[in-house]
């Protein structure tokens, strides 16, 4: 009696979960579904709160959310023919490695980029976001006289204490080596590596590399690092916390990201769908941005975002006129890996 | 090894019935345990193995020669960088040092726990197994905030007058090696307890009343008694050092990167699969040489199956 009445339970549940399975999937079938992959944790999802939901209710469609962005597994996916990703935020290089292997789709003339800057549209990709390599320099250290150039960056005599660089090649160091030493920002691309090591070379003891944002802000605010090349955001939030940082807005580069469809990705019509959405919804990016201090990337949305928060984006005006210059992610795509390996030797001597 | 009598459920032979035959065909009883039926239950694991450790394995094998063309390109570039050389060499002796701390520093705690008394005993396993419970980021990431210039240490230190410049404590093998002796310090231990745990205390009282010094009565009845736990934890903490990744990217420094680091960088972020998987079938081989090397020497299958 005991054993029947279980196995009728077991039975039972059995039958429920598989029931809830199949009306899961019958939702996934209908070709409603986007699934949005990005770096993960609060960010994304305000960013899928602020640009995806209020459209996707109202063409009825399902957002799914997936994350981090892995770029093994998106290849993995192209090359099994079985991908479940439908927009995925990348960096730029990767996305034009992407675009040139033939693991992302070209994109729809639907979708309109008159309001997107050129240098970081491609065939293949549309910006999702914006930020900029700051110095941030912690404000107690610092207190009167702080680096403005990346010359004075480099300078361990007028300005003593380590400086933190994020420890991969893409993050802007050699650029910043390069102008501290007197290249013009419009001649920077090809980069002369050689020439940025020497640079390096004369602060290899004062160089301490990051891997994380948390590291990141870890760092300069205790002023174990009081010197930093930042991501501007980072420092914008560590401040609003509290800790004694700021940004140097001077020579700052500017960087971005870019969304991409993986090639044969059966969301790939609703996901051109939603970028040709996305460039165009200046009240979303700028929502987004008022909730992670990154830049909005279509024209006119700066005047939807918060002037608090504003102030502290590298589109704001102000701002934007101290620029140096865009990071050229056509060169990175081409000698990250080159330079990656020469970066990690040179390290370790 | 021969065969392990105990676990043989066959009904016994009729005494006197070709006993010269069963000893010169020793693996005719484990023969016999396939055709009972016996050898089939290990048929699902065998399966699952095949297929989910195996079979990757062989792919990442043959992609290690064929991608990006058919060769040894892979294993050429990986020898001819006396980076990667360095790398995989530094991952041996950070791996090393890591299995010999945990096990100095695991080995006498075990030994306590065998002391103490029942609830003593559980708060000891609870620390032990604390850090199991907290993700390996926050751990690492407290060593930050522990460890760094700034730090709760350093700044206690300066604090006192006991030094005057900040200790390196951090991005450096120092850092690595501290938060991996804390990851890697229950694997140590426990298997350390289990077999302390199941010897005979008794044995140490008959040989100090048959007039041993009790520290000659620990090392001489004790220690060789716990060598089989002795070798567990160490494989165990050293195979599982080689692949340590966050760790050494969050408290090392450039030249502290380890080969699980340059294998995800290869993989994740410059996607030559082919090399990295060279990488890791060069890892494999190494570790695996190793290790017959040191079973040469320590006899690792005796230990392991408690055989003495």
């Amino acid at each position: 009696m005991r054993i029947g009445q279980l196995v009728t339970a077991v039975g039972v549940t059995g039958a429920m979960v598989m029931l809830s399975a199949c009306s899961g999937s019958n939702a996934a079938e209908d070709g409603k579904t986007l699934t949005i992959v990005a770096w993960g944790g609060e960010d994304q999802k305000a960013h899928v709160r602020a640009t995806a939901e209020a459209w996707a209710e109202e063409n009825g469609i399902t957002i799914k959310q997936d994350s981090p962005t892995d770029y093994a597994k998106l290849r993995a996916q192209v090359e099994s023919g079985k991908v479940s990703w439908g927009a995925v935020e990348v960096e730029p290089n990767f996305a034009h490695t992407a675009c040139d292997n033939g693991w992302a789709e070209k994109l729809d003339s639907s979708i309109d980029t008159s309001l997107l800057k050129d240098v970081e549209v491609t065939e293949c990709a549309v910006p999702v976001l914006e930020y900029a390599f700051t110095i941030g320099y912690n404000t107690d250290t610092f207190a009167h006289d702080h680096p403005t150039t990346w010359a004075e960056f480099f300078d361990v005599e007028k300005f003593p204490g380590k400086r933190g660089f994020w420890k991969y090649a893409t993050g802007a160091m050699f650029e910043a080596a390069l102008l501290a030493d007197g290249v013009k920002p419009e001649e920077l691309y090809p980069l002369d590596i050689e020439r940025a090591f020497e640079k390096l070379d004369t602060i290899k003891d004062q160089i301490v590399f990051y891997e994380t944002g948390e590291q990141q802000q870890q760092l300069v605010s205790s002023g174990e690092a009081p010197l930093i090349q930042a991501w501007n955001g980072r420092i914008f939030s560590a401040a609003q916390a509290g800790q004694p940082v700021a940004n140097e807005w001077n020579e700052h580069l500017v960087s971005y990201d870019q969304w991409i469809i993986p090639k044969g990705s059966a969301q790939a019509e609703v996901a051109q769908e939603w970028l040709a959405h996305y460039v165009k919804d200046l009240e979303g990016q700028a929502e987004y941005a008022n909730a992670t201090a990154y830049a909005p990337v279509s024209e006119g949305a700066m005047e939807f975002v918060d002037p608090e928060v504003a102030k502290e984006l590298p589109t704001a005006p102000e701002n934007a006129a101290k620029m140096s210059t865009v990071v050229d992610y056509a060169y990175w795509a081409e000698h990250y890996d080159e330079v990656s390996k020469r970066l990690s030797e040179w390290a370790a001597q | 090894m021969t065969a392990a009598p105990a676990v043989d459920l066959r009904p016994a032979a009729p005494r006197g019935q070709h006993p010269g035959n069963l000893a010169s065909q020793p693996s005719r009883s484990t023969r016999k345990r396939w055709f009972d039926g016996w050898g089939l239950l290990m048929l699902p694991l065998a399966l699952f193995l095949l297929l989910v450790f195996v079979a990757p394995l062989a792919l990442v094998l043959a992609r290690s020669f064929t991608d990006p063309v058919t060769g040894l390109d892979n294993y050429r570039d990986f020898v001819s960088s006396s980076l990667y050389v360095d790398v995989l060499a530094n991952t041996f002796r950070i791996s090393g040092v890591v299995t010999l701390l945990t096990l100095v520093l695991g080995f006498p705690y075990a030994y306590l726990m065998t002391l103490a008394t029942p609830f003593w005993r559980g708060v000891m396993l609870i620390v032990v197994l604390v850090p199991f419970w907290t993700s390996l980021l926050v751990r690492t990431f407290a060593w930050v905030l522990m460890l760094g210039d700034t730090g709760v240490v350093n700044q206690t230190l300066l604090g006192l007058g006991v030094v005057e410049e900040p200790i390196a404590m951090i991005r450096n093998s120092t850092g690595v090696i501290i938060g991996m002796v804390q990851v890697m310090l229950p694997y140590a231990v426990l298997p350390l307890f289990a077999t302390m745990r199941s010897i005979d205390r008794r044995l140490l009282q008959a040989g100090e009343g048959l007039g041993a010094r009790p520290m000659t009565a620990f090392w001489r009845i004790y220690a060789p008694l716990t060598l089989p736990g002795v070798a567990a934890s160490c494989l165990l903490v050293f195979i599982s050092s080689i692949g340590f990744y966050v760790t050494p990217a969050l408290l090392g420094g450039p030249k502290d990167v380890m080969i699980g680091e340059l294998i995800v960088q290869q993989l994740s972020g410059v996607l030559r699969w082919g090399f990295a998987s060279a990488l890791a079938v060069a890892l494999l081989v190494v570790t695996a040489a190793l290790l017959l090397l040191v079973a040469r020497i320590v006899n690792v299958g005796k230990f392991m199956a408690g055989d003495r």
